[in-house]
């Protein structure tokens, strides 16, 4: 009974497994492989738009390999999970045949469906089953078949106890000799070798910019940008604990503050870059407090419509023709001004890469030092128990509306030298998709953790912009990332850390240290 | 001390206190028993003020504090010690006994009364550095009351200290309680083991759906008929 249950789900698994290989056919997967294949590694997989046969023929070892390696449970003995091995890669291997051979079929009768399922052009179907025609269909349900049990063989070596054992010792030695190296180090290399690597990768980041294109100081600059939304949200979301959906509101403000004083039209008023930076910082807190003053009673999902709606007001407010001699309406705003330093104009995109830089480096001075300070203990306070903060002396509203204020003026600032950069700002630049972005930064990358909110805004953004070529699939990578991401790091990239995991890795990797002396000793009693 | 007069509560439609008086006075230990919903911690919560009363006053020391802000209350030296151990579970017992005193601003004050915490609550000195969500739950209810006296409460008040612990700690957490009244701090005890809670106040309320019923000193309280019927099991 329980040995036919087993099977059963292998089964399963064998029928989802080659649902995924016909939907990623179905969306033209392959080409898209190829077309990023030849991109970064420089090598010519593409015949035409159509990726070549040997690179079709990876593709389906790839995944056949994969799939076999996940048919099996990890907790059975190893002859039940061969069968399951097989069972699944069989189930895969026939349901793929039929597939290609209704895809044979399409191809023989010359039927074009293209109209309905874009991604079927002929090429692609006949190279599906490696342009072998019918006997292509056998060499598919051969290469599942064979490549699958493969995977699941390799999958019970690697996990078997002695293999897994071998990578403990090895890991277990690199830690140790990662000590003893330390340990061995000068004094003055310990004490400041980590000074010496920050020091080398200011100077590198200060080269860079000069260095590369123009392209990369475009993508270095949103990142930027995304990082110090990132650590104005986190003061809001993550220190303070409110869910705030309208985070973009507070991004136009500082932007149109700077396109309304710094810009030929509609008013002319031509402040200049600083003063209207600033300008913008304050709107951004102002509006955070007339926003904040009424919705303090608000937690959790209340909060966030009504921010959401906020949000939504600002940006409808900025193309309403009612405004459109005010704000410019849905057009936007031209040519706004750049900043100057000293005389010098800033004029190449180096300039405004090394200014972000500059207010990435005091965004995180000023969050390290509220985050430990009374302020961010309170924050902190509230954020977990808000009777108990309150019943500490805590002075609730006060500690949020102040966390929505420093909050929005980072929001001011991204908003402000936005603006400036791109010489542009419209309704369309602080949609509901903006707030949206900077919080999935957050929570992908790890609330409270500079370093994860830095890896957040570069898998965001900084990714998609350097993989234009996903484009169409940009969504549906970003959805099953997030999907992943809480299955496997439910707290993010690189979630902060608390002091009081410190001390356990300690204890650990003293431990680890004993056993070897130990194991060391009876070899020597040996 | 403590003056409670004539004190109404609302949650929306629902009328939780219905007018209750009721007074402490320095030194003294007042229980106030009563089943569950019967208005006990809303009564609490009022006084330090993270309620607001929709009639009525609470004053302390000749002082209307009703009116004012939760913090203010606390800087007055009213601490409450809400229901269900309300640790900061993230925070390490030290940074708990720290949010403790957020009011104070010495810190050789504070490093002394942490030490004077740890003597009395030698089970946190050995967790110092442990998360306080890790604490068991004996642990939690001592943390929370080592918190609330890092400020030197002239008046503590005590929300259901002995929910969830066992038998034992449960004598245990009295025996502190009684302890922290001997060095001047006054008490009110809110509790639903009326049992224990009489045995160390001297005057006690039954609290029924948001009045007071009864009362008078303990050992009265705990003789009358209607209370051994309703909450000692007789």
């Amino acid at each position: 009974m329980n040995s036919e249950k087993y099977l059963r789900n292998s089964v399963q698994k064998g029928f989802i497994f080659s649902i995924v290989m016909i939907f990623m056919m179905m969306i033209g997967f392959h080409v898209v492989a190829a077309n990023l294949t030849s991109k970064l590694f420089g090598v010519q997989v593409l015949r035409g738009s159509i990726p070549e046969v040997v690179f079709m023929a990876y593709v389906h070892l790839f995944f056949a390999f994969i799939f076999g390696w996940g048919a099996s449970d990890k907790n059975r003995p190893s002859k039940q999970r061969v069968a399951q091995g097989l069972v699944t890669s069989v189930t895969t291997a026939a349901i793929i045949s039929l597939f290609s051979l209704l895809l044979v079929f399409l191809v023989e009768a010359q039927l074009d469906i293209r109209e309905y399922l874009t991604a079927f052009s002929a090429d692609y179907m006949r190279y599906f089953v490696l342009n072998l025609g019918r006997p292509g269909i056998i060499t598919l349900f051969g290469i599942y078949t064979v490549t699958g049990l493969v995977g699941t063989v390799t999958a019970l070596f690697v996990q078997s106890d002695r293999v897994q054992q071998a990578w403990n010792r090895a890991k277990t030695s690199v830690t140790l000799f990662w000590e003893n190296a330390n340990s061995k180090m000068p004094a003055w290399a310990q004490k400041y070798g980590k000074y010496v690597i920050y020091g080398g990768s200011i100077i590198v980041l200060l080269i860079l910019p000069v260095r590369w294109g123009s392209y990369l100081n475009f993508v270095t600059s949103v990142v930027g940008l995304y990082i110090i939304a990132g650590i104005g949200l986190n003061i809001m979301v993550g220190l303070s604990g409110q869910l705030m959906l309208g985070y973009a509101a507070f991004i136009a403000m500082g932007a149109y503050s700077m396109a309304l004083l710094n810009a030929p039209t509609p008013h002319g008023i031509m402040l200049g870059f600083w003063p209207s930076l600033l300008v913008g910082v304050v709107m951004a807190m102002i509006a955070a407090l007339i926003l904040g003053l009424p919705i303090m009673r608000l937690r959790g999902d209340y909060l966030a419509i009504v921010t959401l709606g906020f949000g939504e007001i600002i940006r409808i407010l900025l193309r309403s023709d009612l405004l459109v001699d005010f704000t410019g309406g849905p057009r936007g705003i031209h040519a706004i001004q750049g900043p100057t330093l000293f005389g010098r104009p800033f004029n190449s995109s180096s300039d405004f890469v090394y200014l972000i830089f500059f207010f990435i480096a005091l965004s995180i001075l000023i969050y390290q030092r509220l985050a430990n300070s009374r302020t961010g203990r309170a924050w902190l306070a509230i954020n977990e128990d808000s009777i108990a903060a309150q019943a500490t002396g805590v002075n609730l509203r006060g500690y949020k509306l102040l966390a929505l204020i420093i909050g929005a003026a980072f929001a001011g600032l991204v908003g402000g030298i936005a603006a400036s950069r791109n010489a542009f700002t419209g309704p369309n630049d602080h949609s509901l998709m903006v707030s949206i972005n900077v919080l999935s930064l957050l929570i992908v990358g790890g609330m409270n953790s500079i370093p994860g909110i830095f890896l957040g805004a570069f898998a965001l953004r900084g990714l998609p912009e350097i993989l234009r070529e996903v484009e169409t699939y940009r969504q549906l990578a970003f959805g099953v990332l997030l999907i992943v991401m809480m299955l496997v790091r439910p707290k993010g990239l690189w979630p902060s850390s608390r002091p009081i995991m410190e001390n356990i890795d300690k204890a650990k990797v003293k431990k680890a240290k004993e056993k070897v002396k130990k194991t060391k000793r009876k070899s020597k009693d040996g | 001390m403590l003056n409670v007069n004539n004190l109404h509560v609302h949650y929306g439609a629902i009328h939780a206190l219905k007018g209750v008086s009721f007074n402490l006075n320095e030194g003294e230990i007042v229980a106030l028993i009563g089943s569950n919903g019967a208005g006990k911690s809303t009564l609490l919560k009022t006084i330090s003020g993270l309620l607001q009363a929709t009639e009525g006053e609470v004053s302390y020391l000749e002082e209307t504090i009703s009116d004012q802000p939760a913090q203010d209350i606390v800087r007055k030296g009213i601490i409450h010690i809400p229901e269900g151990r309300k640790i900061f579970a993230k925070m390490t017992v030290v940074e708990n006994l720290e949010m403790g005193a957020y009011l104070i601003n010495d810190r050789r004050l504070i490093a002394e009364r942490m030490d004077q915490m740890f003597t009395r609550f030698p089970v946190l000195r050995d967790r110092k550095k442990q998360l306080g969500g890790t604490l068991s739950g004996g642990e939690q209810q001592m943390l929370t009351m080592a918190r609330g006296l890092m400020l030197d409460p002239k008046l503590m008040l005590l929300d259901e200290p002995s929910m969830g612990l066992a038998p034992v700690l449960v004598e245990q957490v009295f025996d502190i309680i009684e302890e922290i009244n001997q060095q001047g701090t006054s008490i009110l005890l809110v509790e639903q083991n009326a049992q224990m809670a009489l045995s160390i106040a001297n005057r006690a309320y039954v609290l029924e759906t948001g009045r007071i019923v009864l009362e008078g000193a303990a050992d009265d309280v705990l003789r009358d008929p209607k209370v051994v019927k309703a909450y000692l099991g007789g």
